[in-house]
């Protein structure tokens, strides 16, 4: 008895009308299509590599991989004798579903477009946002991940980002910060101003323009107040912040002008020297 | 105490010291100036150590590529150029130097440093101050400490021009060095808050060697495409 080999592929296999060379057809299409978005998926990595963050690219690589899979699918699925019409019925109502399910996914993804086009931040800058203040460590297609000052990983949706009030410390080239210097009433001011004013000048990060300016500013309780605004480039300012403070309580100190401690003086109507008297008094007769 | 140098060498001038030798038989580079030390083990068989000025803005800490130079201010007629001549902070680089590769090993310089800031706080940029007498000749010099800029200063206006600062990109800067160190510069005043600037590619003196510069050792590809000032001059 001969072999006859298309006939053997052309037997039903029991499952409606398909038949073997039916899967086979299946089968080779499907591998096609894998190849086929390999070969693209890598392309796209390498063309995106030095355009885009690499987890942006390798989501487009994804996204690019994952859309000529189906497609092959899509092509393939008549070998098996299914009705491509109820399919559509399906995906229409899954689209539905899906749509309703992915809206946030969308905003996120739009916001983050949106982000990267107005550029408010950028990776590394100082932040603030939804009440999440740090540095930027990576803007990604539907989150922004910040790092907070004390190490902890926050991940922001974009939705979020866009939509909340952005704080940049250091979007601008430079940026103010302020002291109060309490000094005792009996110092000399102008002492601590000429004082505190040499010392940061000398620093070679309080900005020469805008001019620092120091000044009495209020008559405190058990101090005179004075106010030092001093400019520092936007990146450095916690630095010459830092710096500077222990600087100026050393040379005013140097100078024999102190910090007060608070004090209160307390005046009794008849005299200490009388109440005493009235406790000694009081002793007795018990 | 500026050239090339292999194997081990002592130099001193004033208050700096650089030297390389051996500490506990490791080949151990080592500075001193104005008593901060630096130190760094070497581990070369062939690599030169090259010594030159560098464009100043790496003291005490590299944040900005522009320098600002500040001087009495000069009135210039409509269509003149004048050339004058400022002092500015020179910054000393030590770089070492392989067949394949050339780094940066070092930065110090004498005196202290400012900064300013050029502009308004948005917009503008940070630059490092420094502060000049105007000179009709070559002025003389602390040799490590300051060098030379002739600035070539051109009103391209219709209107007379007061101007008292420029601010240069200090990436573009080239630096020479023989008895002094130099470096060229222009400026060319557009309006009352435009004027472009640049560097000059020219010894000052015939015969003045061309120093390293540091973005060629840290290999950043530079654009020589000057500095356009926006916020007055």
């Amino acid at each position: 008895m001969a072999l006859n080999v298309t006939e053997i592929l052309e037997i039903p296999l029991g499952i409606g009308e398909i038949t073997l060379v039916n899967i086979l057809y299946f089968t080779v299409i499907l591998t096609v299509g894998v190849i086929i978005a390999k070969i693209a998926a890598i392309n796209v990595r390498r063309i995106l590599a030095e355009r885009l963050p690499k987890n942006e690219s390798e989501l487009f690589a994804k996204l690019v991989y994952y859309i000529i899979i189906i497609w092959a699918f899509v092509i393939a699925l008549p070998q098996l004798k299914f009705d491509l019409s109820g399919l559509l019925v399906a995906g229409g109502v899954a689209g539905l579903v899906i749509g309703f399910a992915s809206q946030s996914v969308v905003s996120n993804l739009i916001s983050g477009l949106f982000l990267m086009f107005e550029r408010p931040i950028k990776l590394g800058d100082n932040i603030n946002v939804a009440d999440v203040t740090g540095s930027v460590e990576d803007i990604r297609i539907l989150s922004t991940v910040v790092k907070m000052y004390d190490g902890i990983y926050v991940r922001i949706p974009n939705e979020k980002v866009f939509t909340s009030n952005i704080t940049n410390y250091v979007h601008n080239a430079a940026r103010r910060f302020t002291y109060e210097i309490r000094i005792r009433y009996e110092d000399d001011a102008d002492a601590a101003i000429r004082i505190a004013r040499e010392v940061i000048e000398k620093h070679p990060f309080a900005l020469k323009n805008p001019a620092p300016s120091v000044f009495v500013d209020n008559f405190g309780e058990h101090s005179v107040n004075l106010t030092a605004y001093i400019w520092a480039p936007a990146r450095n300012w916690w630095d010459v912040r830092t710096d500077l403070l222990w600087k100026i309580k050393q040379a005013l100190e140097e100078n024999g002008i102190e910090i007060p401690i608070p004090q209160r003086t307390v005046r009794f109507v008849d005299g200490l020297e009388g109440k005493n008297r009235a406790v000694e008094m009081n002793g007795g007769e018990e | 105490m500026f050239g090339r140098y292999r194997d081990t060498f002592h130099q001193e001038s004033g208050d700096i010291m650089v030297e390389t030798g051996s500490v506990d038989g490791l080949l151990t580079y080592r500075r001193r100036c104005e008593g901060q030390t630096f130190e760094r083990i070497l581990v070369s068989k062939t690599g030169e150590i090259v010594i030159n000025p560098v464009e100043p803005g790496s003291l005490p800490r590299d944040i900005t590529d522009f320098l600002l130079m500040e001087f009495p201010p000069m009135m210039i007629e409509p269509g003149a150029t004048q050339t004058v001549y400022l002092k500015f902070p020179v910054e000393i680089g030590v770089f070492i130097e392989s067949a394949r590769d050339i780094e940066v090993l070092d930065i110090f310089g004498l005196g202290t440093q400012k900064y300013t800031l050029y502009g308004p706080p948005a917009g503008g940029v940070i630059a490092l101050y420094c502060r000049s007498a105007i000179y009709p000749d070559i002025p003389p010099v602390e040799f490590y400490r300051e060098g030379v800029m002739e600035l070539s200063v051109q009103n391209l206006s219709l209107e007379w021009m007061e101007v008292s600062c420029a601010v240069f990109n200090s990436v573009d800067m080239k630096i020479y060095y023989g008895d002094f160190v130099a470096t060229s510069a222009t400026m060319r005043i557009i309006s009352r808050t435009l004027a472009e600037t640049d560097f000059v590619d020219a010894p000052l003196r015939p015969g003045m060697e061309k120093a390293v510069e540091l973005n060629r050792a840290r290999k950043i590809p530079v654009l020589n495409r000057g500095h356009l000032m926006e916020w007055g001059h």
